[in-house]
């Protein structure tokens, strides 16, 4: 069922097992406790969470049975455990929920969905499954993420904990992040600069790799083809022991995008076939991990990829930019044990070079964090930590480097069996100045538990900013040494309803307002364009996410909505009668459909994006619209001992003819067909 | 603004061919959009929304996307310039293409589409239509191939030939069967003789030529410096310079327009970093020089109407939306304020 499980907001749910998941921990490593334990192990700029459980390896008991061997599992951002803490074999269900996060929103995705994105890219998924409004400049083009109405350099995306925006940029293309490449994926929501630092102002990106160990040889390939000369493959192979873990991943993803589409800027809108927008990404992923001992762990993770691409021009232009970009990421991490407390030590190397034409522009950042995590009693988790970064841009006009370090402490308290308080706080010094002070204030309060009902309040409190970028600050001409950090205020409450039973359903929503101040925006002056803190931007909204399941007869259904209504007023220009940010829809939705019996599943999924102006003031509105997907999914056939799952998808069922970004044409139905065997 | 001059220049030829359409007791109707100010909406780079607003001053009524509303599908370029001839309106743009449209209803009727690159302005002459441009960037954003392409018929089709000209080539005049050129960055006029579709004669003036016009019954090309701005009239029969006038107009930009007594408005822009924009205004009279009529910053177009005797002063806001018109009197008095379209760069008064 590919597309069965969406993205899932787990707020809330992994309060029962934070309270004493370092006590478990030790006594687990003491082999003395059969429960299953789980620990966050935070870190500057996000924080990772152990698992650890006994199991038969041959054996899909839950924790409470018998279990025999010692494993660590660790996973990125937040906590899996539930309140069944029904872990299936020896997968780790992606966490949701970090440690020190109580009142933010929080949206996993499970591994279901990645597979079933594994041939798209992290902005698809954002844009299909997600709250977060993708600006897409065509197929395969630049995806920018936008959270509450901000833009996309207000979203810290991390990689591993790494955090791998573009120093110079200051943000990602999620075009060039494929799903293929990761194995979890979360999204916060809000401002939050004293847990994730820098860019945190409308939300942040948590993207990792799971490390398994005990596992043995596992190898994967995986070949789609599909419309539009898409033909991606992938190969990944690894094996794990008790103590050491290796998994190796290489892929391939292409597509031709030569599809057909209306062009409006010629007389009598004659259907053509686009012909420059040609993408082709190669990658190596690699992870590594090893029990040193009974009390440390080491792991680490590299990540190659290459992306050429054709710049698909907008109606009416007829470039033909070539862009290359080249990504270098790589991290590693070491783990120390205490009685009550982990100690982790992180050394991170990031390298973009993007080629635009003949143009070169290249960034390194080196990252050393530290950070020590420790419970007092039952009731008081701590951490404290530290992270320098160390950037150097050469870049077609200017070089210049940067230095930035953080420190940041974190407490959590559970006040009542029903209540849990959290308080962040971060300080950042950079080149010309210094943040002293980013707080942050979070509340999980449980209102209601009943046999099949828990209701659970959050609320929070969090301020967020952002340094300008190496090219805000020493683009030549035109770079602004003046500007300011960009800051932001977030509050949000929001109610979490989980229901079990039969028909069970999980429900979420939440109400959200935010102040974000010194926005930069580059203005030309002349015909240099110069980066000016200018903006003031008010931005509110609300956020519904449900799920229900349910079963008829043989069948299991399973049905998502999600709605997100986004104002982001633009205070700058005339502040008595704002207007909407550019491209940033009042509405949007997406929904999904699912039935499975057997190993037969089917999808039936659509989103909605609301009407968006292409610029302030009265400008241009563009059309809202709507796009359907669905797919068949064999999840069962094997041969022998090989699996080899099969799925079939169209994309743009009902053929919409629709614009993301103004005259940046978007492909019509397509199909594709994936096949993985698992050996 | 070169549409502006180019209006005037054809008003001669318009004014004649009204009263002959008197003489025959047939004068057509005019239509929606032959009364009124059309305001040019350049647009942003990357987004290709430029378009066409219309103003009735007279209500104040403003019309918004014309082309679009007309034509049931958008402009979808970089809309660089708007030139009335032999009864058509040609819509210029950068972008690659020239639109051509009926001016009374803006209906289509024409294109020229493939073979362009950055298309500024455009001429007929000898029944074909001759489009300056720019040529393709290279490596280093430079544009050493420029040219002027030739297309066989008003009413748009392919390119039929390329005429290598100077870098950067803008306005364009129409002469009998000469065609001149105002070579912006290589200080050069270049006269191109229509029929044989080869440059005849190529004339050195001061400064970076950027536009024609028509002033006192002659033909005058305006250019400029980082200092001053150089008015030379033209001997049209021994395609020499006759007369220059210059100006201590230091940023002067290539956007001007004409007032009453020979005043001329010019744009002015220090650019970055300080940025301050201004309006100077000379007196091809008197020789008067006056550098801040107004002052402020994103001035990115002007326009003179004689019938109001009124200036309209177009403001960019940034390119970050809707652009602003503000309409003044001749004493500097302002009248009106309008939101336009994205990047408001000219205006032509019908």
């Amino acid at each position: 069922m590919p597309f069965s499980a969406n993205a899932e907001e787990k707020a809330g749910k992994s309060q029962m097992s934070q309270e004493t998941c370092l006590d478990l921990l030790i006594l687990c490593f003491r082999r003395k406790s059969k429960k299953d334990l789980s620990i966050s192990l935070p870190f500057s700029g996000g924080s990772f969470q152990f698992f650890l459980f006994l199991f038969k390896p041959e054996s899909d008991l839950s924790i409470r049975s018998g279990m025999t061997l010692l494993l660590w599992v660790f996973s990125f951002v937040g906590f899996a455990a539930q309140d069944t803490v029904a872990l299936e074999q020896v997968e780790v269900y992606a966490p949701a929920l970090d440690r020190f996060a109580q009142g933010q929103k929080v949206v996993s995705f499970d591994s279901k969905l990645l597979e079933a994105y594994s041939a798209r890219s992290l902005g698809d998924l954002l844009q299909e499954k997600s709250p977060v409004f993708v600006r897409q400049y065509g197929a395969g083009m630049l995806a920018s993420p936008s959270f509450r109405g901000t833009s996309a350099g207000h979203t810290a995306v991390f990689w591993n904990g790494l955090p791998i925006n573009s120093p110079s940029l200051g943000q990602s293309d999620l075009s060039v992040l494929p799903v293929e490449a990761i194995d979890q994926a979360q999204l916060q929501f809000g401002s939050s600069g004293a847990l994730f630092g820098n860019e945190a102002i409308g939300g942040s990106v948590h993207l990792g790799s799971k490390t398994e160990f005990g596992k043995g040889v596992k190898a994967r390939i995986s070949q789609s083809i599909g419309s539009f000369g898409m033909f991606n493959s992938a190969v990944s192979g690894g094996f794990s022991s008790k103590d050491f873990s290796t998994k190796t991943r290489i892929y391939r993803q292409f597509a031709a995008n030569n599809f057909d589409y209306r062009d409006l800027s010629l007389p009598g809108t004659p259907e053509v076939k686009e012909d420059h927008a040609q993408v082709e990404q190669i990658g190596v992923v690699q992870d590594l991990a090893w029990n040193l001992s009974g009390k440390s762990q080491l792991k680490a993770a590299f990540w190659w990829q290459k992306a050429d691409r054709e710049i698909q021009p907008p109606m009416g232009s007829s470039t033909a930019d070539l862009q290359s970009d080249e990504n270098i990421r790589a991290v590693v991490d070491y783990f120390k044990f205490g009685e009550r407390s982990v100690w982790n030590l992180k050394a991170g190397l990031v390298q973009d070079q993007m080629i635009f034409n003949e143009t070169r522009n290249q960034t390194r950042q080196f990252f050393l964090a530290t950070d020590y995590d420790f419970e007092y009693e039952t009731d008081w988790k701590f951490k404290a930590g530290a992270r320098a970064t160390f950037m150097k841009g050469d870049l077609s006009t200017y070089s210049a480097a940067d230095q930035r370090y953080e420190f940041y402490q974190s407490a959590s308290w559970q006040a009542a069996e029903d209540l849990s308080l959290s308080l962040n706080l971060r300080q950042f010094a950079y080149a010309d100045g210094f943040e002293p002070l980013l707080p942050g204030i979070g509340a999980d309060w449980k209102l209601l538990q009943r046999e099949k009902h828990e209701l659970l309040l959050k609320a929070s409190v969090g301020k967020g900013f952002k340094v300008p970028t190496l090219n805000d600050r020493f683009w030549e001409p035109g770079g602004n040494p003046d500007l300011l950090p960009e800051e932001s205020i977030n509050g949000e409450i929001g109610f979490h309803w989980l229901k079990s039973g039969l028909f069970s359903w999980d429900q979420s929503l939440t109400y959200y307002r935010m102040q974000v101040d010194n926005w930069i925006i580059w203005l030309p002056q002349g015909s240099v364009w110069s980066p000016e803190n200018i903006r003031e931007v008010q931005n509110q909204g609300i956020e519904y996410q449900g799920k229900a399941n349910w079963k008829t007869g043989k069948w299991d259904w399973e049905t998502r909505l999600s709605y997100t209504y986004s104002q982001a007023l633009d205070l700058t220009t005339e502040p008595e009668s704002p207007h909407q940010l550019p491209y940033t829809p009042e509405h949007q939705a997406n929904g999904n459909l699912s039935a499975g019996i057997g190993g037969l599943s089917l999808n039936l999924s659509s989103f909605f994006v609301g009407q968006r102006a292409i610029g302030t003031g009265n400008a241009r509105i563009m059309d809202s619209y709507q796009v359907w997907n669905a797919g068949v999914t064999f999840s069962k056939l094997t041969w022998g001992k090989v699996q080899f799952p099969l799925s079939f998808q169209v994309l743009n069922l009902l053929d919409k003819d629709y614009q993301v970004l103004y005259l940046r044409a978007m492909p019509g139905r397509s199909y594709q067909l994936n096949l993985t065997i698992h050996l | 603004m070169k549409h502006l001059f180019k209006n005037q220049l054809w008003a001669l030829a318009l004014l004649v061919f009204a009263f002959s359409c008197n003489d025959s007791g047939e004068e057509a109707p005019l239509g929606k959009y032959d009364t009124g100010v059309l305001i040019m909406n350049e647009g942003n780079f990357g987004a290709n929304d430029g378009e066409v607003f219309h103003l009735d001053p007279g209500t104040g009524t403003l019309t918004k996307d014309i082309f679009e509303l007309e034509n049931s599908r958008p402009f979808a370029g970089l809309l660089e310039d708007m030139v009335l001839e032999e009864g058509r309106l040609y819509l210029v743009a950068n972008t690659g293409k020239v639109e051509i449209v009926n001016p009374g209803d803006f209906k289509s009727v024409g294109a020229v589409i493939g073979d362009l690159d950055q298309p500024r302005s455009l001429a007929t002459a000898s029944g074909k239509l001759f489009i300056s441009d720019y040529g393709p960037y290279d490596a280093s954003y430079n544009t050493p191939d420029s040219y002027i392409s030739v297309v066989s018929g008003l009413d748009g089709g392919t390119v039929k030939k390329k005429i290598e000209v100077s870098n950067k080539p803008e306005d364009l005049f129409a002469n009998g069967k000469f065609v001149w050129v105002a070579g912006s960055e290589e200080g050069k006029l270049e006269i191109i003789d229509a029929d044989a579709e080869t440059v005849a004669k190529t004339l050195e003036v001061e400064g970076s030529p950027v536009l024609f016009f028509e002033q006192s019954g002659e033909v005058w090309v305006y250019s400029y410096d980082s200092e001053k701005v150089y008015f030379q009239s033209l001997n049209l029969t021994n395609q020499t310079i006759k007369e220059e006038t210059s100006f201590d107009v230091p940023n002067a930009m290539g956007k001007i327009t004409f007032g009453e007594d020979r005043k001329i408005y010019i744009l002015t822009s220090t650019g970055w970093p300080n940025y301050e924009d201004a309006v100077a205004v000379v007196s091809l009279a008197d020789g008067g020089v006056g550098l801040d009529w107004t002052t402020g910053s994103g001035f990115y177009g002007i326009g003179y109407d004689k019938a109001r005797q009124e200036i309209y002063l177009a403001n960019s806001n940034a390119f970050q939306g809707s652009g602003t018109v503000t309409v003044f009197k001749n004493d500097g008095t302002e009248v009106a304020e309008m939101e336009v379209g994205r990047g408001p760069s000219g205006f032509l008064f019908r």
